[in-house]
């Protein structure tokens, strides 16, 4: 019954106040999480971060969606620990460095490794292509393909390439996860 | 929402008493949750918090999952949540995993702006989960930290440090002078943690920290509390050193001074406690303290009466003039502070107002707990002791206080105290024993009962009216139970043995006992009415004066007992040492003595326990009686070459014999066995980037004489010395029979290198190369084979051996400038135990006696007393040893030149 009337005040307040969701930002060190989640939040681009040890959480408000974002530390010692953070969230999102080839195959592995685990079944997952504003970055469909999103079955998979440095297609990146506020599987 | 209702409900009526950690676990999956409920997250939290201070065990793993879902926690904004959150991760750093993840948060909280008021919060918890591969990252900002506007930062950050401080030494010296400017702080608590640890940093550097101390008692320091610390590292730096000098004296001569109780009371309490202080040096302190006696605060009483309580033991006659006011404090509401006055009072007091005073103490007994009583009734103790005409009065004070009502502690502490005064106050035994027969009478404790019917039995026939005693005695077969039956059947033999003419009758008592329906009372029973009548028995089984030294004989049977081949034949008694029931006797008294000079713990201890150098813990540990022999013992019983040396006599100190900053820090300790010496070397390697190999200790005999009587037997090396962790050689020599030479030995490590990675501790491939690092000389000298022993009456002792057994030389000391030192001086080289207190030289003395006694190996006691006078170049110095055997007593004598 209590849970009943719980429901019942969340679904109210949706209708009256700010919806919440929770958003994971992974990726290999030096991608640009933290850079993104900068100019999501002040819209403006800061260069020469010092690398997250662990991780870092901001509250950004988007229009009538209010985003949590985890933005964990890219670092080996740290990956172990994305899954905790992943779970129950509405989006996982994937950074990626899309100029740097050598490190393609580990962001490939992990990645995967990651939308292996069982707890985060159906959780969407937008990878996003950074730094598309360096020569020899790669595009969308060249990262679908390294990337073997294709694969991936039952959950949603978008793929976007992206500049934090820019603002290149951050309003697209938005908008995808402004949609996926209910989604997930909370 | 109602959870939480529910929960807080249950925290106002019990406040957390029926929780249980898996519960606890359960609910703090509302940290997960969205959106998150502070108040119910902070009850959670404390609930956790709870647990960890109840000493709740928490698993690896359910504190990194517990660790995890509190990080989720970051999202809220609530501050009292926060600072929740810090302690938790405080809590958890030490036992979940991965705790490094918060440090990106808590970074951001502490720079975040100034008006939060958690930064400070953020900074300790942030130092509790760094390791030094961190440190780099954090050591820009905690810089700056330190010398924040905001004196709670500033704190953090300080403390922090010094928490740092432990593991990166190196690291945390580069920020001293933002250490020194937050020294200035406007914050009083700022200035106490900046002072400590810049005197961390700098404490190896006595140039430096004597800088310290005087740079700041000009007044520049506004804490109190930072006062305290300067006192203290002033004595620090008197306690190094030469005895006599008192460079700092008169700095906490002015902090008497000062406007702070706390600041005043701390250097006079240092004053008492400097070393071999004079009466002039005391005054002023002791003035001090006075005036706290009648300070309306209870704790400043207590911490002046209890600083001169343990003053008087030393320094009776400075505490003198505080007498009257003593006397105001046996009144005291507070009965701490009472009984402290009282116990003092007792220490300061002359034979005259002894009356007084126990009269006094008699209507104040019953007002005071058990402890306090104990505390009392130690100081009637030694009171009596040292008056001895007074005691009657005190046996019948104690003899009052043993029928009040009591528990075990207090009644043993009486009876203990009676045992004392028996013991030594010979006219005191008849009285005594009649209290103590009147005692048992009535008495609920067993244990204290068989004691003293024990007494009785030794005691009692050496008395002129033996046979009143027997009543006492039999009515206890009578009425008791079994245990202290079969005690009273054993105290009625030794009347029977002991004193002919009441044979007969005590035989008739005895028989009846035959009928006794517990076994053990009528074995006793049958066993001396089988043996009374033989002077042959007799003298075998109760007049045997002598008992096994108890701590070998445990060793011994554990050692039978290890050892599967020894079962096939009987334990072999033979070999442990006999010792006359004196020798225990003086053993456990001096053990009691011991446990109460114990002081509070001071800061010499505990900057021990920070060096780096394991040797000097060693070293500081090493004086603690014989523990450190056992436990030397206890170490060379695994290795085989060594576990068949016997039993070990005696070992030496730690000796260094490196730098303690060198290369290779060595120290090493001298075993003597029976026929045996062992040479143990502990080693350690203070480079991280070499490990040493099949490292042997090369001992060469400088002189010759002596050492043809030593033959090198084995020698153990180590197989592999890596960085800080220590390691332990062996050499074993054989004595030739009977013989204890002394000789020098120049020593030193051979030894393979090979380089490692410092970091990852790999050693390199290859062969290594070998080489050899010379330390300092090894000497083996005659104090090696003397053990300390006490003898309780050492003019009997002395009388005993007779002049026969003497031997006696003249001696002129140049090198010693006064009898003190000559009195060290000669400590230290005999290695045997000062006797009735005489290694205590008063200030100025132009002539003294030292008496001492020890145990020559091979089991031989010697005795000797030097005259000593001053005159001429140094002290002149008339050494007489008595021993059995002449060349033990000539060796001793020899010694000395």
């Amino acid at each position: 019954m209590a849970s009943l009337i719980t429901g019942f005040l969340n679904w109210l307040r949706s209708l009256f106040w700010k919806q919440e969701m929770e958003l994971t930002l992974v990726g290999l060190q030096n991608s640009g999480k933290t850079t993104l989640v900068n100019v999501v939040a002040n819209g403006q681009f800061t260069e020469d971060m010092i690398p997250t040890v662990g991780f870092n959480m901001r509250k950004v408000t988007k229009g009538a969606v209010v985003m949590k974002l985890w933005d964990l530390g890219g670092q080996a010692r740290f990956r172990s620990m994305w899954e905790r953070y992943c779970r129950g969230v509405n989006a996982i999102v994937f950074v990626l460095d899309a100029a740097d080839h050598e490190k393609l195959p580990a962001a490939k592995a992990e990645l995967h490794q990651l939308l292996e685990k069982p707890q985060l079944a159906n959780i969407p997952v937008l990878v996003l292509g950074n730094k598309n504003d360096l020569p020899g970055a790669l595009t969308v469909d060249q990262i679908i393909e390294k990337l073997d999103l294709r694969t991936i079955g039952s959950r949603e998979v978008a793929c976007y390439s992206i500049s934090a440095k820019n603002s290149t297609n951050i309003d697209m990146t938005l908008n995808w996860l402004i949609k996926h506020a209910t989604s997930g599987s909370r | 929402m109602n959870m939480g209702k529910k929960d807080e409900d249950s925290g106002d009526s019990g406040l957390f008493y029926h929780i249980d950690k898996s519960t606890v676990l359960q609910e703090a999956r509302a940290f997960n949750e969205t959106p998150i409920n502070p108040r119910k997250c902070r009850l959670i939290l404390t609930k956790i918090v709870f647990l960890l201070y109840q000493s709740e065990v928490f698993q690896t793993k359910e504190a990194t999952e517990t660790f995890f879902s509190i990080t989720k926690l970051f999202q809220a904004q609530d501050i009292p949540l926060r600072q929740m959150v810090y302690l938790l991760i405080k809590e958890l750093s030490t036992i979940a995993e991965d705790v490094i993840m918060v440090t990106s948060s808590l970074m951001r909280d502490m720079t975040g702006k100034s008006d939060v008021i958690y930064r400070a919060n953020a900074i300790r918890a942030l130092a509790r989960i760094t390791d030094s591969s961190m440190l780099a990252t954090i050591e820009r900002p905690l810089k700056q930290f330190i010398v924040d506007k905001q004196p709670n930062v500033s704190s953090g950050a300080l403390v922090s440090s010094l928490h740092l401080f432990n593991a990166n030494k190196e690291a945390v010296r580069r920020w001293a002078n933002e250490v020194q400017e937050a020294c200035n702080s406007k914050g009083a608590i700022t200035q106490y943690h900046a002072l400590g640890l810049l005197y961390q940093i700098r404490q190896h550097d006595r140039m430096a920290v004597i800088k310290l101390v005087q740079n700041y008692s000009k007044g520049s320091l506004r804490s109190p509390l930072a006062y305290c610390m300067l006192i203290r590292y002033a004595c620090k730096i008197m306690e190094d050193e030469e005895p006599g000098s008192r460079s700092l004296y008169d700095l906490l001569e002015g902090w008497l001074r000062h406007k702070h109780d706390m600041v005043v009371y701390e250097a006079a309490r240092a004053i008492c406690n400097l070393r071999d202080v004079s009466s002039t040096e005391l005054f002023p302190a002791v003035s001090a303290l006075q005036l706290m006696l009648v300070n309306h605060k209870p704790t400043l009483r207590f911490a002046a009466i209890r600083t001169l309580n343990k003053l008087a033991l030393t320094h009776p006659a400075a505490v003198f003039p505080c007498n009257l006011d003593m006397e105001n404090l046996i009144t005291d509401p507070n009965r701490s502070v009472a009984t402290f006055a009282i116990t003092t009072l007792l220490k300061t007091g002359n034979e005259a107002s002894v009356d007084r005073l126990m009269k006094q103490i008699t209507g104040f007994m019953n007002e005071i707990s058990d402890e306090f009583k104990i505390i009392v009734i130690e100081a009637i103790r030694s009171l009596c002791l040292k008056f001895p005409a007074k005691q009657s009065l005190m046996l019948n004070f104690l003899s009052n206080v043993l029928r009040d009502e009591g528990g075990y502690e207090y009644k043993r502490a009486i009876v203990e105290a009676i045992f004392d005064i028996v013991h030594h106050i010979p006219e005191s035994k008849e009285f005594a024993l009649s209290h103590l027969c009147e005692f048992i009478e009535d008495c609920e404790f067993n244990k204290l009962a068989v004691r003293i019917l024990h007494l009785l039995g030794t005691e009692g026939p050496k008395t002129p009216k033996a046979s009143k005693y027997i009543r006492y005695i039999y009515n206890r077969v009578i009425l008791e139970n079994a245990t202290v039956r079969a005690a009273a059947v054993t105290a009625l033999a030794r009347f029977a043995v002991n004193i002919p003419e009441l044979r007969d009758r005590v035989k008739i008592l005895l028989t009846r006992c035959l009928d006794d329906n517990e076994d053990e009372v009528r074995d006793r029973a049958i066993m001396y009415l089988r043996i009374i009548d033989s002077d042959d028995l007799c003298k075998r089984y109760v007049a045997n004066e002598s008992t096994f030294s108890w701590a070998s004989l445990e060793r011994n049977l554990v050692h039978y007992l290890n050892d599967q081949g020894a079962h096939s034949q009987a334990f072999d008694i033979s070999s442990t040492p006999l010792v006359t029931k004196e020798q225990e006797y003086a053993e456990t008294s001096r053990a009691i003595t011991a446990a109460a000079e114990l002081t509070s713990p001071t800061l010499r201890s505990a900057a021990a326990a920070l060096g780096t150098s394991s040797a000097a813990v060693g070293q500081r540990a090493a004086p603690s009686s014989g523990d450190a022999q056992a436990g030397y013992a206890a170490a060379m019983e695994k290795i085989p070459q060594l576990s068949q040396l016997g039993p070990l006599f005696k070992s030496s100190s730690p000796v260094a014999l490196t730098e303690s900053e060198t290369e290779y820090v060595v120290t090493a300790v001298k075993h003597i066995f029976t026929s045996h010496v062992v040479f143990q070397f502990d080693c350690r390697n203070t480079l991280n980037d070499s490990v040493l190999e099949k490292l042997n200790i090369v001992l060469k005999p400088i002189e010759d004489e002596g050492a043809d009587e030593l033959a090198l037997e084995t020698s153990i090396p180590i197989a592999q010395l890596v960085y800080d962790i220590p390691g332990t050689a062996y050499v074993v020599f054989r004595r030739a029979d009977g013989t204890s030479p002394s000789a020098v030995f120049s020593s030193s490590l051979q030894y393979f290198v090979k380089d490692c990675d410092p970091n990852t501790g790999e050693v390199d491939e290859g062969e290594g190369y070998e080489d050899e690092y010379q330390i300092e000389d090894v000497e083996l000298v005659v104090a090696d084979y003397v053990l300390p022993s006490y003898v309780v009456d050492f003019r009997r002792n002395w009388e005993e051996l007779g002049e026969s057994a003497e031997v006696l030389e003249t001696y002129q000391l140049t090198n010693v400038a006064n009898i003190k030192a000559a009195v060290q001086n000669l400590l230290q080289i005999l290695g045997m135990l000062a006797i009735d207190g005489t290694d205590n030289v008063p200030d100025k003395a132009t002539t003294h006696t030292l008496l001492m006694s020890g145990v020559y190996v091979g089991g031989a006691k010697v005795l000797a007393r030097c005259r000593m006078v001053i005159g001429g170049e140094g002290v002149t110095v008339e050494v007489a040893a008595r021993c059995k055997d002449e060349n033990v007593a000539r060796t001793i004598v020899d010694a000395v030149c």
